[in-house]
């Protein structure tokens, strides 16, 4: 009876991982081939590897531009969301005998319910005013502003769990605020800063309706728009276009299986925030 | 304890930065579009605004394409209760249950989350090719040649393509929120129930699903207002087309901004969107914490 139903699971979970990795898999077989390959049979193995389809997408998409600039877009909202995030915190925080903490903490949790396409109108609007558009420093911005509020909420409750004793010794020993958050609270707080880090990484590499409204320079393409106008485009070769896909995939399947450990535990952490 | 001129200084110069930017970038932002739903505009900039009263709100409410949109969520809501909970619920199971390989499982039902919605939106598109796509290829295989048709352009199975895709991507995703709920019960309970003579399916029944009441809570809460908001996945995949059919709400909000020029409207629809999904989580926490009164 036990054998059976292990049978049962092990059959069914299998069959999930298949389905899970199946298209992962023909989409990177399908980028060496060319078009009469790609339409006899997705299952195949390529007769030959053809790494021209990547030199393809990488000249005439501007592939690795796109990555480049995604990348760049979420390492620099990572860094802006830990920095602001932390400072904000630790006022939250560490200074809550304040008075206008309280309302304060009220205006973040409105920051983590309103959905981001409410604000696509005004906020191209605001593009437009202050030279915005085609602007990767504004884009940063609007990336930080809406990791910002969940950052907040959970280095917060981070912080709040820490012991104050350790504060109180570090400001006998002569630290100020500075010092204190920065040699003391922040090596506390990596684990956390660490999740999110990931998590903030992961949105800013593929985010895409902001992209899509304050972004129309085909040089600066994020990675999410230049694959959609790719694909668009170019219909004829498809070799190119799976090619594409698989690049665009490679930074982030990277980090996962560097961090798989970390990466889980951030998207859990910001799970359970709702 | 006396508050200190220094700890003013460093609590506002701390918080400032975070605060400009949430006021500048998602307060006025709303209040913007609030004015905006009550006015019409080209969306020059520049250009003067018209009050109209209340003729956005009562224009999309009359429209039978809003409505489409909003019955097009309703099935991700019913596709996230129907197929994505007891899927991945069962992966839950299956990854904290005394197996071989839970680790490289637990990685590889993860994966889709990684890669992005539009590159499994793409990726996606590829397989759901009528011509040369891998799902035609197994209907073939199958013997199921009459069931081939281009899915992503037939009106409401289209749909449901996407919603299944979103499934295939959030399965991973929603598992690790059930197995934290799961991995919180101690084994001790698990234990008492094989004692008390309970089998497989009745130990599921009775210890474990309303132990992970909680888990439960956060995917419903996830799932309704995620619904409502869903965008890259159906315009990576159908534009919202052909002719709106599958548009969602946000697509809504986008396409009558930028591609009909109408920002009033499109203001209107933002203030929905909000309004909805602010009722939608204020029920879903009223409805979970009842019943954890009620159990308490």
């Amino acid at each position: 009876m036990n054998k059976v139903k292990n049978t049962v699971l092990y059959v069914f979970s299998f069959l999930w991982c298949a389905i899970t990795l199946l298209p992962l898999l023909i989409t990177v077989l399908a980028s060496f081939k060319n078009n009469d390959e790609i339409y006899s049979g997705l299952f195949s193995i390529p007769k030959t590897w053809r790494f021209s389809n990547f030199s393809n997408a990488a000249q005439t998409a501007d592939a690795l531009v796109s990555i480049g600039n995604s990348l760049l877009m979420a390492f620099c909202t990572t860094l802006m969301v830990t920095i602001i995030g932390m400072l904000a915190s630790y006022a939250l925080s560490r200074k809550s005998f304040l008075k206008f903490m309280k309302p304060l903490n009220l205006i973040f949790m409105v920051g983590v319910m309103v959905p981001v396409h409410c604000t696509i109108i005004p906020i191209n609007t605001i593009a437009t005013a202050v030279g915005g558009k085609d602007n990767y420093f504004f884009l940063l911005l609007v990336y930080t502003t809406f990791n910002l509020a969940q950052a907040i909420f959970l280095y917060t409750g981070f912080m709040d769990g820490i012991d104050r004793s350790m504060d109180e010794a570090a400001i006998i020993d002569g630290c100020g605020d500075i010092k204190l958050l920065t040699s003391v609270l922040l090596p506390i707080c990596k684990p956390i800063i660490a999740t999110e880090a990931i998590f903030v990484f992961i949105y800013g590499y593929s985010e895409l309706i902001f992209s899509l409204i304050l972004i129309s320079n085909e040089a600066k393409y994020t990675v999410s728009r230049a694959m959609l106008s790719f694909t668009g485009n170019h219909t004829i070769d498809l070799g190119p276009q799976f090619a594409f896909v698989v690049m665009a995939m490679i930074p982030t399947v990277v980090i996962y299986i560097l961090f798989h450990e970390k990466v889980e535990a951030g998207a859990l952490a910001g799970a359970v925030k709702g | 304890m006396k508050v200190k001129r220094k700890d003013y200084v460093i609590g506002i110069a701390f918080v400032l930065p975070a605060l400009i930017l949430i006021l500048c970038l998602i307060v006025y932002p709303v209040i913007n579009a609030l004015i905006l739903s009550f006015q019409t505009w080209k969306g020059i900039y520049g250009t003067p605004r018209t009050w109209v009263g209340l003729k956005n709100y009562t224009g999309i409410l009359s429209s039978e394409i809003f409505w489409k949109s909003m019955l097009n969520s309703f099935w991700f809501i019913v596709g996230g209760f129907g197929v994505l909970m007891p899927l991945s619920f069962g992966l839950a199971l299956l990854i904290t249950s005394k197996l071989k390989f839970t680790r490289f499982m637990k990685t590889s039902y993860f994966m889709p989350v990684i890669l992005g919605t539009t590159t499994v939106a793409l990726m996606w598109t590829y397989m759901l090719n009528p011509e040369w796509g891998a799902v035609a290829q197994l209907f073939k295989f199958l013997h199921l040649d009459g069931a081939i048709f281009d899915w992503l352009s037939t009106p409401t199975l289209n749909v449901w393509c996407v919603v299944l895709v979103n499934e295939w991507m959030y399965a991973g995703y929603n598992m690790l929120i059930f197995a934290a709920g799961l991995v919180a019960i101690p084994d001790e309970l698990h234990e008492a129930a094989i004692i008390d003579g309970c089998n497989g399916w009745q130990k599921i029944r009775f210890v474990t699903l309303p132990l992970c009441k909680n888990s439960f809570k956060i995917f419903s809460i996830l799932c309704v207002t995620g619904c409502l908001k869903v965008f890259d996945i159906v315009w990576a995949m159908t534009r919202g087309g052909p002719n709106n059919v599958s548009s969602t709400p946000a697509i809504m909000l986008y396409t009558q901004a930028f591609q009909y020029k109408l920002f009033g409207r499109s203001g209107a629809y933002s203030i929905i969107l909000l309004v909805f999904g602010l009722i939608l989580s204020v029920v879903m926490n009223r409805v979970f914490r009842q019943e954890s009164d009620l159990y308490s």
